[in-house]
Parts: structure tokens; sequence; C-alpha cells
């Protein structure tokens, strides 16, 4: 095909669904639908996929107008002004076209750009039903502030129960992070680029890579609500949830480690006759060992955060009594608790970052 | 068929048509024939991008040859696998540019890694070499004079010291061919000698062939005892270092080669 073809495809694919969102943005605008007609899915994603094509016609014209072949370099830089902005992110840097001399809304992608950005914020404005009369409306701000007030005097007499929690929190955190960690010290290495080079390797990477993916895209507070039908309600659902969570999260960490070791000891310990087992535990395990220990702190540190989360929908630890305490309405107990798992995350947030710079 | 066995048993080494065509089209060897005799110290030299590292690679099969025939003691190694393709990597043992050691070992573990292929897996792991191993692993180390470092960690080691580690990581594979990959390249000319006289000592007194990848010709002239140059993957030149001539130098250098000493 033509010269320009390493970057168009994705360009023209960018343009078109920049076109396709502007478009359906307008058409909503200008049309007015009504509740039932915005609910037909299958006849908006058609309109959608017409301004998609209309959108990656009107790019490929555009792009192969500035790329196409030509005789001057006067004609190059007029016609560089037609530049879409899918070319101007995705352009090669073999075909880069000289852009400065025109300023951005002399040009096709400032435009571009500008509309897109100015529809999309009036869009996200009306979606979020943003309202200044709602956040500054005086019973709102009356309600809220005696809100504050009872949160800001904490009843101090459930401090006990609040600490018991709380351990119990940084235990569930810690028990999901001590046992994602040999699981994800393994899986580590099935899913590094450069150990699973063999072709059949390879293809189990992928495989491993999109599985990770897939578990890690879930967010723990899903697979809470998973184990604690599984296993039932409390502190046992919560650390398993975590744990499935950090293992994908780790594994990722971990890989991502053994892909950036340096290949020299590899060939080393390789060129001594070593096996494979032996070549990763002396070649590859020594240049890891701190950077994991670094990640794995910081992710018990997370970890700790997110036990709190996972407690609302029953993993137990502090995150459930403060969902108790807030369902009825007790603010001075929820400041309490606010108090308690400030000092707590502030806390192993400091301690972590000691640790992971002593680490260096 | 006798002149055949015996050329063999004087031959460690024998290449023949050896091709080298990396996945994205280089062609690093190009129908490389040569023979080494048991006890020679054999020096390839040639530019960077020559073929040379390529052609030590494929030899202990850190790289898989696209064709042609590496004959070690008589046997053809392309094709080994497992097993037998460790054992050849134990008896020809290589050392690098880089030293490619484990920094934050000690030396003396360094040194040790030389006997994995000989230890049982599980009892590597646990780093449990034997007796025997440890007290030849330093003797390894007073042959290559730093002994007294054994229990430092190599990286606080200088280049040149580093380089010996290796050395002595090497001897402890018991290997019958030394392979070494411009072993001096990345050491100031000082170390260089010290370096180089360790490999011309390992093999004179322990009678292991070496093969060394090197840059500089005075340092050929000095420690080869035969010499092949290689120019874009193939073999330009073969034969006694010191019949290298002016015209051979710029042969294998190209036009604007000028020849550098180092003393």
């Amino acid at each position: 095909m033509k010269t320009y073809n390493f970057f168009s495809i994705k360009a023209i694919f960018f343009d078109a669904i920049n076109f396709a969102v502007v478009g359906s943005i307008l058409t909503v605008a200008i049309l007015h639908p009504t509740e039932e007609q915005l609910l037909s899915l299958h006849r908006n994603a058609l309109v959608f996929l017409i301004f998609f094509i209309v959108g990656s016609g009107l790019s490929s014209i555009l792009i192969s107008c500035c790329y196409g072949k030509k005789q001057s370099e006067i004609k190059k830089i007029i016609s560089s002004r037609y530049k879409t902005l899918g070319a101007h992110l995705f352009e090669s840097p073999k075909y880069k076209l000289n852009h400065s001399t025109h300023s951005f809304f002399s040009t096709v992608w400032g435009w571009q750009l500008l509309l897109t950005l100015v529809l999309v914020f009036i869009t996200g404005a009306i979606q979020t039903h943003f309202s200044f009369g709602e956040l500054f409306d005086p019973q709102g701000l009356n309600s809220a502030s005696q809100l504050f007030r009872q949160i800001a005097s904490p009843d101090w007499s459930i401090l006990p129960i609040a600490v018991l929690k709380v351990i119990e929190t940084i235990f569930i955190a810690f028990m999901a992070t001590v046992l994602a960690i040999p699981i994800a010290f393994f899986l580590a290495f099935l899913s590094a680029k450069n150990i699973m080079k063999h072709p059949l390797a390879f293809a189990f990477y992928g495989l491993m890579r999109t599985f990770l993916n897939i578990i890690r895209s879930i967010e723990p507070i899903i697979w809470a609500i998973i184990f604690s039908v599984w296993v039932g309600i409390g502190s046992f659902s919560g650390m398993l949830a975590l744990m499935i969570h950090s293992v994908a999260s780790l594994t990722k960490q971990y890989s991502e480690i053994v892909e950036s070791v340096n290949e020299g000891p590899i060939e080393g310990i390789q060129s001594t006759g070593a096996n494979l087992i032996q070549t990763i535990w002396f070649a590859i395990v020594p240049q890891v060992v701190l950077p994991y220990i670094s990640f794995t702190i910081y992710r018990w540190d997370i970890n700790v955060r997110m036990a709190t989360i996972i407690g609302f929908a029953g993993g137990g630890g502090i995150g459930t009594l403060l969902n108790q305490y807030s369902m009825r309405a007790m603010w001075p107990q929820v400041g309490c608790l606010i108090v308690v798992i400030a000092a707590v995350v502030w806390f192993m947030d400091m301690a972590s970052a000691y640790l992971r710079e002593s680490l260096k | 068929m006798n002149s055949a066995e015996n050329t063999s048993s004087s031959n460690i080494l024998s290449i023949k048509n050896l091709n080298k065509i990396y996945n994205n089209g280089f062609h690093a060897l190009n129908n490389i024939c040569f023979d080494v005799k048991r006890g020679e110290f054999l020096v390839i030299i040639g530019l960077s991008g020559s073929g040379k590292s390529t052609l030590l690679r494929c030899i202990n099969r850190l790289h898989d040859p696209s064709s042609g025939e590496i004959l070690f003691n008589g046997v053809d190694v392309t094709q080994l696998k497992g097993q037998k393709l460790r054992e050849l990597r134990k008896q020809a043992a290589m050392i690098f540019q880089h030293f490619n050691l484990i920094p934050r070992y000690s030396v003396l573990s360094n040194v040790l890694m030389g006997r994995l292929s000989s230890t049982s897996t599980l009892a590597s792991l646990f780093s449990q070499f034997s007796a025997k191993d440890k007290k030849q692993a330093l003797e390894y180390l007073r042959l290559v004079g730093i002994e007294e470092k054994a229990s430092l960690r190599v990286d606080q080691l200088s280049g040149g010291q580093q380089q010996r580690v290796a050395i002595a990581r090497a001897l402890s594979q018991n290997p019958k061919i030394l392979l070494a990959d411009e072993p001096v390249a990345s050491l100031d000319p000082a170390t260089c000698h010290t370096v180089m006289d360790y490999l011309k000592k390992v093999n004179q007194e322990l009678n292991i062939t070496v093969i060394c990848n090197l840059h500089f010709l005075s340092l050929v002239k000095q420690y080869a005892t035969r010499v092949i140059a290689l120019r874009k993957g193939e073999i330009v030149y073969q034969g006694h270092p010191s019949e290298i001539t002016p015209e051979w130098f710029t042969k294998i250098y190209g036009e604007e080669a000028r020849e550098v000493h180092v003393n």
C-alpha cells in the first residue's frame, strides 16, 4: 500500500472513535431523544457504528492528504495542517511532519482536540448532574455541618472495640499478602517473557497474562461478595478476596521485575552447564529478591486500606463495624473509627516507606 | 579411516561449514571451517560485529547454529539437548567481557557456581556443595592469585579481579576447553596483561585449550599460538600471529584502521 500505513491503522481507529463519540453527543443534543429511545441499545449502537465508519473514511482522506505522495516541500508544509488528531498522536517518527509552522488553531487536529474536550466536558457535567445550586443549598449545608460536628466529637467509649477490629483488619491484610507471596513467586516466572521463550511456553505465557488481567480487573470488593457467599461473611472471606487480588497484582509486578533482569548472570550460569531451575535460582532470584520485598511491603500497605473497604461488603474487620455504625447514623462512633483508621493507614504508609527506603 | 581417527584425536574441536543466521535475517557466520588442536591458544580477531562472539556462543550452544557441524572430541554437538547439552557446557567453560558473575554473592560462592552441573538440583538450591568442591574452588582462587578475597562480595572487587574470579569459576567446571569472549575488552591496559597472563598459565600449566576473542593485535602477538581473523562472518586469515603483516592488518580491520599498542 502507501508509505504511511505503519501508523495509519491506529490513527484512523482513534479518529473514527473520536468522530463517533462527538457525533453521538451532538445527535443526542440536537434530537433530544426520549428515555425509551436512549434505551434501545441496538439502534444506538448502529448510529455509533455509522459515525465510526464515516469518521474512519474522513480520517483516511485527511491522512492521505498529508502523507500521500507530494512533490515539493512547500506542499508538504501546507498539507500538514490537515493532519488529524489520531495522526498527530500516532505518527511514526520516520514520517514526522513539520507542524511547527502552523499554530494549533489553524490545524485540523487542534480544532478536533478542542471540540472533543469541550463536548466531553459538557456531557460529563450533565451525566454527573453537576449543580452548584445543590452544592450550596442552605438546607444541605446545614445538615452537612451537623454531621461534621458529630463526627468531629468522636465517642471514645468504643475505642477498645475499634482497636480490636483494626487489629483484625491488619491481620486480614497480612495473611492475604503472605499467602499470595509463594503463589505469585511461582506464577511470576510463568508470566515473564524472557523465561517463556519456547513457542509452546509463549502460548502459555499469553494465557497466563490474560487470566491474570481478568482476575485483576475484578475489584476485591466483588471477590469479597463472592467469598462471603462461599465461606460466609467475616474476616475469612475478606482475606480470601484480598489474597486473590494480591496474587494477580504481585504476579504482574514480580514478572515485570523478572523481565528487566540483567541477562549477563543468566548467560554466565547457563555456560557452566546449570539446568533451568539452577539458572533461575542463582542468576535471576538474587537480582529480583530486593525489589520483590519492596513491592510486597507496599502491597501489604495497600491491602490494609483495601481491607477496610472490603469490610463494607462483608469482609470483616473495622470496615464491617464502620458500615454498621454509619447505617444507623451513629456519627460520633463513626468519628472514632475514622480516627483509628486514619492513624493506622498513616502509620502503615510511613513504616512501609521507611522499610522500602532501607532496601535500596 | 585410520588417518581420520588420528586427526580427530589431535583435534579437540573441528568446525565444518558453520552458518548462523539470526531471526532478523542477519548472516552472522558464513561457512566457517577450522580445527583446534589440543593445547592450543587460539585467538580470534576481527571488528565488532564480525561474528567472533557468535562463533564462541555456537560452540557451547548459548546460540544455536543454523547449519554445519561442530565436532567436540569427535562428537557433533549442534543437536545436543538436555543433560548432554549441559555436559558439553561443563566441558567447554566460558568467560565473558562483562564477567557475568552474580554481584551479591561472595567470591567463593561464585566460583562454586562452576560445580552446579555436577551437583544435584536439590542440593544446589540449598548451596550444599561438597567439601572437596570448596577445597578445589579455593585452590583455583589461589591459582589466579585472589585466595584472600574468597569471602568478599564479588561486586567489591575491581574489574580485573572479577575476571579472575570468572576464570576460577570456569576452571572449577574441570573443562577441556576454555572459551574467552573478549576477556580484557572492559579492563584497563595494565590489568589486561594480568588477566591474559593467567589465561596463558591455565593454558600451559593445566593444559586446557583456550579459544579467545581479542581486539588488540599487540596482545595477539604476545599470547596466541595461532590466529584466525573474521570479517563479516567469514574467515579471512588463518596462521601464526607473527605472520600478520600490515597488509593483512588492513584487510582484517579495513583501510582506515591503525594499530594500537597495549603495554
